[in-house]
């Protein structure tokens, strides 16, 4: 396609870089890529990746384990040859869509000339009827036909012979380079997320705040210019943590985590979580609050450019839960008292002037709906599906009685005593799992995503229709020729065509 | 009328409309293909009924959700879509040949929900899944795979087109022989340990992959290998379909399963990964016997519908169209997949097992596209890369989730 004449004093330097641009001009090199990254993508979809080393030894042997390790088949898309193949297909995709533009933008750009008998014979649809009734008529049915199969058309008039000259559909030439493009913008926006941006998780404790993410991927340019000493790396790293961190310009506060459950039929939590939030708010540095946000699975908090994604929560180890207790007296008015009482520790409340004890706590508490006795469980990771107290209540040091509280409890029997106690939450001891991450090469890519969804459709199906109607007299008879091309969709374009020549001839 | 049984009267038309489809072709009767189509727009009425009927019914339960969100549904609405695209291009292009091949592929779609022993039950969805992209995602990703279903039916149907003769028994013989060898060495490295069973599945894919390869490059030099291809991948869905069917049977019907457990961890028990040496031997003779049957048979049946196949140039130029509409969609399906990823993760690409599969299945359409455009190829080998492509679409939907594992387990099984 490129006009480069070979002439014999072209330097050794033009003539490799001749011979490499045709190299990755090449589309039998595109499909040899294409084949080779299926393959091994492959690999890394039989291979579990990035497992911990202790799980590989169990399915593999050590010399096995050293060798996948060797060739890098636990990290596989993270490899240099794997990303050297994509890099690669991005050089062959850059070049092909260089080599090939001017030719197309030729095309493109080449006003439509009237057809000579000689180009005539290469054109693949050509149809030759003989009419009645002259020229001028002819002409008029041939305009009209052309105008209703909306091609705008232009005349070129000789001795005896008219053209109507016609093409439509030439954007479509543009569709495979709008697919090509995108494809590289998505490339482009991936390489600016892997040096400008960076990976994190952090635990979060209801009630804390932090001002530092744990990194799973430190941002590669500021990995490269702080080993070349050029600047000071922000990242940091504690030997108690075990993992780099990035200190923010900000903090984030964990307000308020909580899990909601679907329910069955009885009102029942049924442990299958339908969502869990967390209240987050961020804070500047001297702690006043600059904005909040509940998020949800789906739905993050973005606050200059870095994003907290909820994506799991636990109970933290060792530490010892509140329960948050909601006394009302029967036929009070108001809200009543909420008291908070730490696992083991009792507390006096005034308004019904009891002591409350709490005595024990489950994750998940259940009401037998036929004994009325409540059974408590352990749950899975300590998930809180019904959280459980029991308490003890005293008047003075004499103890009364003893109940379980349950936080949601459709069945309970009223207290013995003329006023309720219900469970608010139990809480302090939870924490919020967030991804953290931040990415500025994201609207590159998905301005990619646009172009691919568009490109491809141009492409296919648009296509560039070319048309000639030439009007002869010839021998007191009216000859028309209708001649045309197609780049694409052959058989639409010959039933198009089929039907112009009818109208025509009618 | 519940969703449920809408679906199965559903499913029955589908079967009653293949055999109709196959008689229309085999007795050449245009009145049997009338009441074919008849049928087949009967079950696609009901199917339609009962997807918006499903949608209801979640909201009666108080879980509220699209009818797209799991296996089960996945597949009816993959059934749904492949028949939407088959009934349009039998109006476009004015025949019913094609039914005999396309109705086949949604019959088995929702046979398999039967023989898997997926549950049609209107579960709820977790968190993750709780976004405005599932719709999409789901409904992009499925119109696609179903346009590849069509596409695969039709190269199926222009390879047996393409075969003028079966070629000599060697081929079919050397074909057993390289089954037979290639099982028993799986078998052997099987049992040394997890290991070598990876090396094992690597090494016979790289095989696979180079016999799919030969048959692109040379095939239209060597039809005869095609057609031993062809007989390859109906006995394969056959084969998979009856093992899966007999594990169902088995474990289900007879019980044999503990309570709460999945049969994905069962899979094959009863056939090929069965602990009796005479068992697997019987399923193996079994696979070479039906593998012969469908080799020395295709060509008759071919014979036999001769008069009502549609000109090779037409089925050549269907598969293209298929696979045109088809690419775009799965384009948008991955897309979506990401851009719902990067909402609910902050990452739009994790290289998990379901994405790498899409795009691998997307670089061989990719292939198929190019060969055509810039190379200009047609016929055979554009059928082959054709089928080859569906082969991945069934891998990266149902393989990925029962094979390998990661992030998308919601459309697993159990």
């Amino acid at each position: 396609m490129r006009e480069v004449a070979l002439e014999n004093k072209q330097g050794i330097v033009e003539l490799i870089a001749d011979k490499v641009w045709k190299f990755f001009s090449s589309v039998k090199l595109a499909v040899v890529l294409l084949i080779i990254l299926a393959i091994v993508s492959i690999i890394g979809t039989v291979i579990q990746q990035n497992e911990a080393p202790e799980r590989y030894l169990q399915e593999y042997s050590q010399a096995t384990v050293n060798l996948f390790e060797m060739i890098g088949l636990f990290d596989m898309y993270h490899t240099w040859w794997f990303v050297l193949l994509l890099f690669l297909l991005t050089a062959n995709l850059t070049v092909c869509t260089l080599d090939r533009f001017p030719h197309t933008w030729k095309i493109i750009s080449a006003p439509l000339k009237p057809i000579e008998d000689e180009a005539l014979k290469a054109l693949p649809f050509k149809k030759e009827i003989t009419v009645t009734g002259g020229m001028d008529k002819a002409e008029a049915r041939a305009a009209k036909t052309l105008a209703t199969h909306r091609y705008r058309f232009a005349e070129s008039r000789g001795a005896g012979t008219v053209q109507l000259i016609t093409q439509k559909g030439l954007y479509s030439r543009f569709g495979v380079y709008v697919t090509h493009v995108s494809i590289l913008l998505i490339f482009t926006g991936a390489l600016i997320g892997v040096f400008f941006g960076f990976k994190a998780f952090l635990n979060l404790p209801e009630g804390t705040a932090q001002k530092v993410v744990y990194l799973r991927n430190e941002p590669l340019w500021d990995k490269i210019l702080s080993s070349l000493g050029v600047i000071e790396s922000r990242v940091q790293w504690s030997p108690e943590a075990g993992v780099p961190y990035l200190p923010l310009d900000f903090a984030v506060q964990c307000d308020d985590f909580d899990v909601d459950y679907y329910v069955n039929a009885a009102g029942m939590p049924t442990g299958m979580p339908s969502e869990y939030h967390s209240t987050l708010s961020v804070l500047d540095l001297n702690g006043q609050k600059i904005l909040e946000k509940r998020i949800r699975v789906n739905d993050p908090l973005t606050f200059h450019g870095i994003t907290f994604y909820q994506s799991s929560y636990g109970t933290m180890p060792d530490v010892r839960g509140k329960a948050v207790l909601k006394i009302r007296k029967k036929n009070a008015a108001g809200q009543g008292e909420t008291v908070v009482i730490e696992l083991g520790k009792s507390v006096h409340v005034p308004s019904i002037d009891r002591t409350i004890k709490v005595l024990g706590f489950a994750p998940y508490g259940m009401r037998n709906p036929e004994t009325g006795k409540v059974v408590l469980y352990r749950t899975d990771n300590d998930e809180y599906i019904n959280p459980a107290v029991q308490l003890e209540i005293s008047k003075g040091n004499k103890p009364v009685y003893k109940t379980e509280i349950l936080k949601r409890d459709p069945g309970a029997p009223p207290l013995p005593e003329d006023y309720s106690i219900s469970l608010e939450r139990y809480g302090g001891t939870r924490y919020t799992g967030l991804q953290v991450s931040k990415d500025p090469g994201v609207w590159v890519v998905y301005t990619g995503f646009v172009l691919l969804c568009i490109g491809p459709l141009i492409a296919f199906f648009g296509s560039h229709k070319k048309l000639w109607v030439r009007i002869q007299e010839h021998k007191g008879r009216t000859v028309i020729l209708v001649a045309g091309s197609v780049n694409k969709n052959r058989l639409g374009f010959e039933r198009e065509f089929n039907r112009i020549v009818d109208e025509i001839a009618k | 009328m519940k969703s449920s049984l809408l679906f199965d009267i559903a499913t029955l038309s589908y079967l009653v409309a293949m055999v109709l489809y196959i008689s229309y072709l085999a007795f050449r009767n245009k009145g049997l293909g009338l009441i074919a189509s008849l049928v087949t727009y009967f079950g696609f009425g009901l199917q339609t009924i009962a997807l918006f009927r499903r949608w209801w019914e979640s909201y009666q339960m108080d879980i509220g959700r699209v009818p797209l969100s799991n296996l089960y549904e996945s597949l009816v609405f993959f059934t749904w879509s492949t028949v939407l695209i088959y009934l349009v291009v039998e109006y476009k292009y004015k025949t019913r040949a094609f039914g005999a091949f396309v109705l086949p592929v949604a019959f088995l779609a929702l046979a398999f929900i039967n023989v898997a022993g997926i549950s049609p039950d209107i579960t709820p969805l977790v968190p993750a899944l709780k976004s405005n992209w599932l719709f999409y995602h789901v409904l992009v990703s499925f119109l696609g795979y179903a346009a590849f279903g069509v596409a695969f039916a039709i190269s199926l149907l222009y390879l047996l087109e393409d075969t003028k003769e079966q070629g000599p028994v060697l081929n079919l013989l050397s074909a057993m022989g390289a089954i037979v060898v290639l099982a028993s060495i799986g078998y052997y490295l099987a049992s040394l340990g997890a290991g070598m069973k990876t090396a094992f599945w690597l090494g016979l894919g790289v095989l696979v992959l180079a016999w799919f390869i030969y048959l692109i490059v040379a095939g239209a030099k060597n039809k005869s290998q095609v057609y031993l291809f062809w007989s390859f991948c109906i006995t394969l869905a056959i084969v998979l379909l009856l093992a899966m069917g007999m594990d169902f049977v088995y474990l289900v019907s007879f019980q044999r399963l503990a309570e709460g457990e999945s049969l994905k961890k069962h899979l094959f028990e009863t056939t090929f990964l069965n602990p009796s040496m005479p068992v697997v031997f019987i399923t193996w003779a079994a696979v070479l016997a039906l593998f012969w049957l469908v080799w020395s048979q295709g060509l008759r049946l071919k014979n036999l519908m001769k008069p009502y196949l549609p000109v090779q140039d037409q089925l050549d130029d269907v598969t293209y169209r298929m696979i045109a509409i088809g690419w775009p969609l799965l384009t948008g399906g991955i897309i979506t997949g990401a851009v719902w990823a990067n909402s609910a993760w902050g990452t739009y690409w994790s290289w998990d097992p379901k994405e790498t599969w899409s795009l691998i299945t997307w670089f061989i359409y990719a292939i198929y596209l190019h060969a055509r455009y810039v190379r200009g190829w047609k016929g055979t080998q554009m059928a082959v890369i054709s089928a080859v492509g569906f082969l991945a679409v069934i891998f990266t939907y149902l393989g990925v989730n029962l094979v390998l594992s990661g992030l998308h387990s919601y459309g697993g099984m159990n």
